[in-house]
């Protein structure tokens, strides 16, 4: 496929960002409505606790409080699935029971939430939350994942005989994995274990609810899933979905945390309480303690190779921490076996998973969602096996990787993949050949490493992944597109401006976008899993052709020629056979609209979207690292991510995923701890002074390499990107270190103890 | 007790009635509406509320507002001449630099108080001067390349 692009492939500015450097894009924490209430939530002190008795008196006398909401207030609203993902997929109807309410008199976690007040400044509400007086049961709780699954655990959910939230297995099983690992010459197996990551968004969640004159419900909410998020909130709280309308505003970071609701159902009760409009904005540490963050896995992994290197069967088994509500974390599990099990080709695979309940904060949706916890293993094994077959950690991959035509990780045909080339230039890029397997000596040894992955450009055919695009052109040749993924800082309304433009024939600066107001959108699933480049954008560009379709029929009669007959470029429809004959897109268009000749339209074009297809993207991760010897300090100093993503629509947007997944990937292998006293099941780490993720000193050297090569199911060729850059960062680096100082680390984060305690148990 | 103060913001002076605990941070964003400065962390790790005071960037969740009245204090809404964005603001928005930009204010703020001084950093340089601000989305690298490109757009403009 090779098509003459004028727009797509253009590093274009983003239509928000001239706000965003200003100051000027308001964000759901910079909102302020007349006579609005400032909401502030009581949480658990415990991980495990009944609330006996709330003495409210005290809080709801203070002069400013105006309401004051505890358990008993909420049961009215019905319990839900905070993550919304109640869709049909294949790998077995997969359900999450509503679990949570929306306060709850058991606390589950560490900073559950137990009750709220709204008053009319912070300062009051923070002085109410001190004079609610709780009168805790404190009850026994585990922490452990493995301890929870014990009999005589103390049980966490209301719905399960067990603390097993939910068993789930490998979609796409094949072959006799037990048989093909007896057979096999070289096998290779571990334990690995990853990490509760936190989101660390920078603007905290935050919602502001308000009811209109009609007793509408309106929201602003950061929702990833902004449709889902409404259909949720309308069945909590007994509505009807007309009666609620969700506005998503400028949104300060996700990553897959605002997938689930996040501050949405605390405000919208208190606002329903008071009858006024309530903003909750969440500090730093209940964003931490009270949302999701990524789910911490143990992954026993076994890999059978033959002797020349063919791979031929890899087995799992992954041990989730789920927390204290069910949240979306067991999808993780399941995500994380596809992909994992994905990007090589082997005859005999099988994995399963335990998600288990654990009195700790709620697992769930980061950025790779899984895919990063197996990938830690697998390719850590994969370099193993290289070693112990003699093979360079290159050969061994390329050997097994899959090539276009064979089936894709989420069962259907790879159409396109260039993880080859993403090997080879990235190895090039990194100066492979020069710097790995040399012998390393001294205080500071420097090694390189690889690792390699796929991902998703969507969710199908996992979820039903729907999406609506409605394109309609103005009187000037200008164009509204009519959309509603979520403005995440991903650059999506560029990167949809830009395929309308395109396919329109006009300019990316000609597309107006027209979104965040539910009451306006068509259904949109949501930005997730990588898809709103590849699923929004193939909605946007079938509304978008059914709206040219009708401006060159329209050209047609205006200039007299067939419409077969007519290109449309540059804001202009010319006659391909006759140059003379030309006519502007704004002409037809206001043509179409002042139309005294009986034939009125505005063209306009719809399309609601449903991917049958999935392309997914890949790449190779290349690390270079030094190691201190003395005393287990690990720097990255080289760090190179070759992808292959399809076209890139805007390739700066696409590098800016990349760099910032391999931000996010460093301090997932390098520093960023969640830690929970076992003791006391209080989390330790709930601010930058005690999480460290990566800062500008911390990034090394970097260089992202794009392979460009269109995908045939991607619009104009693109597949998605937003996630696949942190996936293969951890263990590449985890390779380096090994290629540096011969010593593996398999429990992330890699700290200079565990480095220190390896290296001396060698000594 | 709420005490009258002068606080000289963007070179406009509001004179206002505050409470002698609340933060800067505060009355920027809720007294008068400043929204650009953004609260993040609370704790003064992450940066996203830098202003500058008499040119030096500060955290503005740790001051206390009354220590700051009669300085001169800069926010992202006075970098601005009009619709003209600064030299700093433009490089931001032409490298790709903002993401989900919450973290931006306070990146062009403590990039502004280093190429006052200094219209030709290195690039460890710059890293030191945006070592206080956090950012979650970008890698920092296109931000580094704003910086630098803006370094050198100014220093041309200074010496044309």
């Amino acid at each position: 496929m090779s098509q003459k692009l004028s727009v797509v492939g253009k590093r274009i500015i983003q239509p928000d960002a001239a706000a965003k450097a200003t100051g000027n894009a308001i964000y759901a924490s910079d909102i302020t409505i007349p006579g609005m209430l400032i909401g502030r939530v009581l949480r658990s002190p415990y991980p495990h606790a009944k609330i006996k008795r709330i003495d409210k008196s005290k809080a709801e006398n203070l002069p400013g409080v105006e309401a004051l909401i505890t358990p008993e207030d909420t049961a009215q609203w019905k319990k839900f699935d905070r993550g919304l993902k109640d869709l049909p997929m294949i790998a077995g109807g997969y359900t999450v029971p509503a679990d949570e309410g929306v306060l709850n008199e058991r606390a589950r976690h560490f900073g559950d939430a137990i009750a709220a007040v709204a008053a009319i400044n912070e300062h009051i509400a923070e002085e109410a939350l001190e004079l609610i007086e709780v009168e805790y049961e404190e009850l026994p709780f585990v922490i452990d994942p493995e301890e929870a699954m014990k009999p005589g655990a103390t049980q966490i959910s209301d719905f399960a005989g067990s603390n097993i939230g939910k068993h789930m297995s490998y979609a796409f099983p094949e072959g006799d994995v037990e048989k093909a690992l007896g057979e096999a010459d070289c096998v290779v197996e571990g334990t690995f274990t990853t990490t509760k990551q936190e989101h660390c968004t920078a603007e905290s969640a935050a919602a502001v609810a308000r009811i209109d004159i009609s007793g509408r419900l309106i929201v602003w909410s950061q929702c990833q899933l902004a449709h889902l998020a409404r259909r949720e909130i309308a069945h909590i709280f007994n509505m009807p979905v007309r009666k609620v309308k969700l506005i998503t505003p400028v949104i300060g970071g996700s990553f897959g945390q605002r997938g689930s609701l996040c501050a949405e159902p605390i405000c919208i009760a208190l606002a329903l309480k008071t009858g006024k409009p309530v903003k909750l904005v969440y500090s730093r540490e209940e964003n931490f303690i009270a949302l999701e963050s990524r789910t911490g896995f143990k992954c026993n992994l076994k890999i059978g190779f033959k002797k020349d290197g063919t791979l031929t069967a890899i087995q799992v088994y992954m041990l989730g921490r789920l927390g204290g509500y069910m949240g979306c974390g067991p999808m993780a599990s399941a995500i994380g076996m596809i992909f994992g099990l994905g990007h090589y080709r082997c005859p005999n695979r099988a994995g399963e998973a335990d998600m288990v309940m654990t009195n700790t904060p709620v697992s769930g949706a980061f950025r790779g969602f899984g895919n990063p916890a197996i990938m830690w293993g697998i390719e850590q094994l994969v370099d193993e096996a290289a070693e112990k077959l003699n093979m360079d950690p290159l050969t061994i991959r390329l050997k097994n990787i899959k090539r276009a035509g064979e089936i894709a990780n989420m069962g259907l045909c790879l159409e396109s993949t260039y993880l080859e080339e993403c090997i080879k230039r990235g190895a090039k890029a990194i100066g492979w050949r020069e710097k790995w397997g040399k012998t390393k000596k001294g205080k500071t040894r420097r090694g390189v490493g690889v690792a390699t992955m796929t991902h998703c450009s969507g969710a199908a055919p996992l979820y039903l992944d729907h999406s609506n695009a409605f394109v309609k052109l103005n009187e000037d040749g200008s164009a509204d597109l009519v959309v509603h993924p979520a403005p995440v800082g991903q650059h999506i309304w560029g990167a949809l401006s830009q395929i309308a433009a395109e396919e329109l024939g006009i300019h990316a600066e000609d597309i107006n976008i027209v979104t965040g107001d539910t009451d306006v959108t068509l259904f949109e699933y949501g930005s997730d899993a990588s898809r709103s480049t590849y699923a929004v954008g193939n909605a946007t560009l079938m509304a978008a052709h059914e709206a040219k379709e009708q401006i060159l029929a329209r050209a047609a009669e205006m200039l007299d020629v067939s419409s077969e007959a007519l290109k449309i470029s540059d804001r202009k429809i010319s006659s391909r056979t006759d140059p003379k004959k030309s006519i502007s897109v704004a002409e037809v268009c206001y043509d179409a609209i002042y139309n005294f000749k009986g034939e009125c339209l505005n063209i306009s074009g719809k399309c609601s979207w449903e991917s049958k297809w999935n392309s997914p993207p890949a790449g190779a991760f290349f690390a270079e690292v030094e190691v201190n010897t003395d005393t287990g300090q690990v720097t990255v100093i080289r760090f190179v991510t070759a992808m292959d993503c399809g076209k890139a629509i805007n390739p700066m947007a696409v590098e800016g995923q990349l760099e910032g997944g391999m931000q996010q990937g460093i301090g997932y292998g390098l520093t960023e701890d969640y830690v929970i006293n076992k003791d006391t099941g209080v989390v330790e780490t709930d601010n930058y002074d005690s999480y460290k993720m990566p800062g500008i000193l911390d990034m090394p050297k970097t260089k992202v390499i794009i392979i460009d090569e269109p995908d045939p199911k991607g619009p104009f060729g693109a597949k998605g990107v937003g996630e696949p850059g942190m996936v293969g960062v951890a263990p590449a680096i985890a390779n380096a270190i090994y290629d540096a100082i011969g010593v593996r680390i398999k429990d992330l984060p890699i700290t200079p103890e565990k480095v220190l305690e390896v290296l001396l148990d060698l000594r | 007790m709420k005490q009258i103060a002068t606080f000289i913001v963007n070179e406009k002076h509001y004179e206002l009635a505050i409470e002698p605990h609340m933060l800067l941070v505060e009355v920027l964003r809720d007294e008068l509406g400043l929204t650009g400065t953004k609260h993040s962390c609370g704790i003064g790790s992450c940066g996203a509320c830098t202003v500058l005071i008499d040119g030096r960037p500060t955290l503005a969740c740790l001051t206390l507002a009354l220590t700051v009245r009669g300085k001169d204090i800069r926010t992202i809404e006075g970098l601005a001449q009009g619709t003209t964005l600064h030299p700093i603001q433009k490089t931001f928005v032409e490298h790709g630099a903002i993401q989900c930009g919450y973290c931006t204010p306070g990146m062009v703020l403590s990039a502004k108080a280093l190429l006052d001084k200094n219209l030709n950093p290195t690039e460890q340089e710059v890293k030191h001067a945006l070592s206080g601000n956090l950012c979650r989305c970008t890698g920092y690298i296109k931000i580094i390349d704003a910086v630098l490109a803006a370094a050198e757009a100014m220093s041309k403009e200074a010496h044309p």
